[in-house]
């Protein structure tokens, strides 16, 4: 998987239950629907706990980050054709 | 778990889903972690050169692997086992005991059970897992292993003897190759031929473990279930890498010894605990492993102290080849509560190891570290066999 690490714009469902389900995110302009969110996993950096959802728009696959505690979007890495 | 981390990567990226895989690490010189089902279909097993990989199935697709994602995914699976039970013993990150006598009145059967744990990890994570259930630990292990992937297999008492009569003695958790030819060597080939093989012989040969053949050979094995709040405290704290390239100049060796002095350091006082004894571990290129311990005046859990050990072990030891692997340890542990060194000197490095750890409990590991270590990516890489989801074998991967 490619590295990007970039803030990214993301829409997100926020539901009962801390469940969040990202459903298009922009990148460089563009808009992705999330086609599947084929993974899910938590970690930590210090204080900081990150949310990693893996997302396919249908072409490629992509890393998001939901950081709790600044509440901001990243865009982890990409794996695909770009 | 089947093919754990292989079947975790196929799970998070669709296009890796029926493809022969292989999970590797980052650094240069990595070998293969785990496969998935479709790759072993072509011989490639765990530990082979990504190039012995590529020979035997050319399509393979290297992945490098993520480590927080499978101990998470670890702990959650383990959350999901206690629920059913209390009596949850990790023995890896992807293997548990559980012993479920105690709560068949709430959920039915063991089977019932063992349906609704692989249902709900299906569900949850997508991956698979083999149950095996028996009347004790050594069966349930053997039975797990029957049927992969995806397997449930039940040993019921009175088919021991049957299903053990034709089961390879190798297949039992606890021979290893070595034991396996030594009792090859006595015509036994089998459980069955375990089982009714003389026990004074076995005892004889290899003494109160020549007891424990006989009695696994029969299927017997009275060992618990533990869980990990009950299992024996921890008698070491201790770190290894293998280093990017072999080394053998003392700047870039020393340099690794604070790294691992650190980490070692960091997570003995974590878990408030300090060790009186030092263990340097050194493995050659040639795979030659051997390491020297050194007890100290006192106990000590502070990084430099540990490192300043290390190094202390280092230059008694006259190095004949090139370093591929570094070890540090420190063991006879005694647990403290905090208290502040008499001596203004201790006092210091005291306070300076308590405003480090702070900042990096807040940071993350490394955020404020020793000038040398800087520039770096720093941290375990690798997930030890002795982790656990909690507590002081809870080692935070990258």
């Amino acid at each position: 998987m490619q590295r990007v690490k970039e803030r990214i714009r993301v829409a997100a469902i926020f539901a009962p239950g801390s469940k969040i389900k990202p459903v298009w995110f922009e990148w460089r302009r563009q808009k992705h629907t999330v086609k599947e969110l084929s993974y899910f996993w938590k970690d930590h950096v210090g204080d900081e706990t990150r949310l990693h959802f893996a997302v396919t728009d249908g072409i490629n696959l992509f890393e998001l980050v939901y950081n709790a505690f600044d509440q901001s979007w990243n865009l982890e890495g990409i794996e695909g054709e770009q | 778990m089947n093919a754990f981390f292989a079947s975790v990567e196929q799970q998070s990226n669709p296009h890796l889903r029926g493809k022969p895989i292989a999970v590797i690490g980052a650094a240069k010189r990595t070998v293969i972690t785990t496969s998935s089902y479709e790759a072993r279909a072509f011989g490639v097993k765990t530990g082979m050169n990504t190039w012995e990989a590529k020979q035997k199935c050319p399509e393979i697709i290297f992945v490098v692997g993520n480590n927080r994602k499978y101990t998470y995914t670890s702990t959650q699976i383990i959350k999901i086992m206690r629920e059913y039970t209390p009596l949850v013993e990790v023995s890896s990150i992807d293997e548990a005991f559980l012993d479920v006598t105690g709560c068949l009145s709430l959920f039915g059967s063991p089977e019932r059970i063992a349906y609704l744990i692989k249902a709900r990890i299906k569900h949850q994570f997508g991956i698979t897992c083999s149950i095996g259930i028996a009347q004790n630990k050594l069966l349930a292990k053997l039975a797990s292993d029957m049927q992969k992937p995806d397997g449930l297999t039940i040993i019921k008492p009175e088919d021991v003897t049957r299903v053990l009569e034709r089961v390879p003695i190798k297949d039992l958790c606890g021979i290893g190759s070595k034991m396996n030819q030594y009792l090859t060597k006595f015509g036994i080939r089998t459980c069955g031929d375990l089982g009714r093989f003389p026990i004074d012989i076995l005892k004889r040969r290899f003494g109160i473990i020549g007891e424990r053949l006989h009695f696994m050979g029969m299927g017997i094995d009275d060992s618990p279930v533990i869980p990990d709040e009950e299992a024996a405290e921890v008698k070491s704290v201790g770190h290894s890498m293998t280093l990017e390239k072999d080394v053998t100049d003392r700047t870039d060796i020393l340099m690794y010894l604070l790294q691992l002095s650190e980490m070692v350091g960091r997570r003995a006082r974590k878990y408030r605990v300090a060790g009186k004894t030092i263990t340097l571990t050194i493995r050659y290129t040639d795979f030659t492993t051997f390491g020297k311990q050194e007890s100290q005046s006192r106990h000590i859990n502070n990084s430099e102290d540990i490192y300043q050990a290390a190094v202390k072990i280092l230059d008694s030891l006259v190095l004949t080849q090139p370093i591929r692997l570094l070890g540090v340890k420190i063991s006879s542990l005694q647990y403290y509560t905090e208290q502040l060194p008499l001596f203004p000197e201790e006092r210091k490095k005291a306070l300076i190891a308590g405003a480090m750890d702070s900042v990096n409990n807040k940071f993350g590991d490394f955020s404020v570290t020793f000038g040398s270590l800087l520039g770096e990516d720093r941290g375990s890489k690798v997930i030890s066999p002795a982790w656990r989801p909690e507590g002081i074998r809870n080692v935070e991967v990258e």
